[in-house]
């Protein structure tokens, strides 16, 4: 069995899972890898686990007995913007997953799973979420993104004096691109950053993305000045100005 | 995009088609009112025209004026533009209704395969994680038993799908007459192995109570399906069931109340079919099937539940002769 990406201090898990036998074979499993597990077998149980302790991921059952996992996910977003979010379902049709994903989901599991590759796929985001987490000093503080305040140790975006929880792929990309600013970014680079293959990414998934990260930081997403596209290569971030 | 949601199944529906339906509806509408007042006018200026014409031959019917003629007609035409509009409508309602009847049912059964598949891929999972645990060469007595009940929910699961394939096609039941006193504790022993420890079950059927007349199998699927719910629904652990019956004139009435949280307002809907109670995660079948089995026996199913409560289920039986 894989042991945990960080042998000394255990990699804390949220497991939201109503279903008994699944939660508890689940948890045994997980802590014979090595993670530090705590369940939850609702969204009231959820929300006060969340409030008292924090996580570095959270598996969410998207069917709860009183709500879903989509509505701690964002709490999750609000509270703890730096835990990674895998929704376990046993409805993994396109339109939940899409819901899932917008809601900042670092990956969608259909039920049934494979325990290993549900393990592959959990040290995946946490590999993601730790590189989004241990932020290098350049990156620190805040940065005018077009009409955006980014702040990316708080994955958050203030725009007109409203701040708003930035989702992990959209902050690894934000950071992708402010990283290279004024250089054109590949999209098979946005995609390594960001996407895992199990995800089964395409080009498309980018530019989809793309149009997402533009409402929020161009004046006008339909003349986009901020994220430029380059034919044939990517993307390129104009302007990034510390504050 | 609008959405309807069930629980966990979400169905989607473009705002655009529900707008392209309203706009043929109003087309529909429009066309069928302009029709009957085009027919009206026509039929007005012919009439007109014959009392006019006639009036210049002095050919009054009956000895009657052309005003009196003109009028008579008019409440002729009237009456028959009314009938002819009342009838557009009414069958333009008949296929309304059937075309939102077909629309509700397609609505429920979406629902009900989404319900189903969450059904099965839920013990699947438990079961896949179990022999995993066990093929990586965990020996623990938990995961066999877990294995057991998985297996059990997903055959109930399947029982309970072909069983309402059954009923609704008509299937027939085997009466005969059941000694309660006997068989009740029998079946809920074997209903119970499904559940392990979380469920204790207690039946008290006194030796007086006549035996009732009803389809074994059928009567046995009513009890696992009131465990089952209780188990699932009643969020407490162990759940205690208690079985008792007794007679009510020409019936003899089985008890079954368990000691669950109970549901909360809104569950109106409990023993409908796809009907769910508020923040259940079942597919609403088993009390449906409840329901119906006593119907087609020639009884009656009751529920009764409350927050604090739990769910306590009368089931009415004919007595055998």
């Amino acid at each position: 069995m894989n042991a945990a990406p960080t042998a000394t201090t255990p990699v804390r898990l949220l497991v939201v899972e109503d279903e008994r036998n699944v939660a508890e074979t689940l948890i045994e499993r997980l802590r014979s890898a090595g993670y530090l597990v705590t369940r939850a077998d609702s969204l009231a149980a959820a929300r006060r686990v969340v409030a008292d302790g924090a996580f570095e991921l959270a598996l969410l059952d998207v069917g709860l007995p009183d709500g879903t996992g989509f509505d701690l996910a964002r709490v999750l977003r609000e509270r703890a913007p730096g835990t990674a979010i895998v929704f376990l379902t046993a409805h993994a049709s396109a339109e939940d997953r899409i819901r899932g994903l917008e809601l900042g989901a670092d990956d969608y599991v259909g039920k049934p799973f494979h325990f290993r590759e549900l393990l592959l796929r959990i040290q995946n985001c946490l590999k993601r979420a730790q590189e989004l987490v241990q932020l290098p000093g350049e990156m620190r503080g805040q940065f005018r993104i077009g009409r955006a305040l980014v702040d990316f140790e708080r994955f958050s975006a203030t725009i007109e004096g409203a701040s708003q929880a930035l989702t992990h792929k959209e902050c690894a990309v934000l950071r992708l691109l402010s990283e290279r600013v004024g250089k054109a970014v590949s999209r098979d680079e946005i995609l390594d950053r960001a996407w895992s293959a199990d995800e089964f990414p395409t080009s498309r998934t980018v530019d989809n993305f793309i149009v997402r990260l533009r409402k929020l930081v161009e004046v006008d997403a339909a003349d986009p000045r901020v994220i430029r596209s380059i034919r044939g290569v990517g993307y390129l971030l104009t302007e990034l100005n510390r504050e | 995009m609008t959405r309807s949601a069930g629980q966990g199944g979400l169905s989607v529906q473009p705002i655009w088609h529900t707008q392209l339906l309203a706009a043929a509806a109003g087309a529909w509408l429009a066309l069928q009112i302009s029709l009957v007042f085009w027919w009206a006018t026509l039929i007005e200026r012919q009439a007109r025209r014959i009392a006019e014409l006639e009036s210049l031959q002095g050919a009054g019917a009956g000895g009657l004026s052309a005003a009196q003629q003109w009028s008579r007609t008019r409440l002729m035409l009237v009456g028959e533009s009314s009938s002819f509009l009342a009838l557009l409508l009414a069958i333009s309602l008949l296929l309304a209704w059937l075309y939102w009847r077909e629309h509700l049912r397609a609505r429920s059964m979406q629902a009900f395969f989404a319900s189903v598949t969450h059904e099965l891929r839920t013990p699947l999972t438990s079961m896949r994680l179990q022999a995993e645990a066990i093929a990586d060469g965990e020996q623990r007595a938990e995961l066999a038993l877990r294995l057991l009940e998985d297996s059990h929910r997903l055959e109930s699961q399947i029982d309970k799908t072909l069983e309402l394939a059954r009923i609704e096609g008509g299937g027939p039941l085997s009466e005969q007459a059941i000694p309660l006193q006997s068989w009740v504790p029998r079946t809920l022993d074997s209903v119970a192995q499904a559940h392990g420890d979380r469920v204790h079950l207690h039946a008290q059927i006194d030796a007086d109570v006549p035996p009732v007349l009803g389809d074994a199998g059928a009567l046995q699927l009513i009890l696992r399906n009131l465990v089952e719910n209780s188990v699932r629904h009643g969020r407490v652990n162990p759940v205690e069931v208690q079985v008792s019956a007794s007679v009510h004139g020409q019936r003899a009435v089985l008890g079954y109340q368990d000691n669950g949280q109970g549901l909360a307002p809104g569950s109106g809907r409990l023993g409908r079919l796809f009907g769910r109670g508020p923040q259940s995660s079942g597919a609403g079948v088993g009390l449906y099937l409840v329901r119906r089995l006593m119907q087609r026996m020639g009884g009656r199913a009751r529920f009764d539940t409350a927050p604090g409560q739990g769910f306590r289920t009368e089931l009415s039986f004919r007595i055998a002769e």
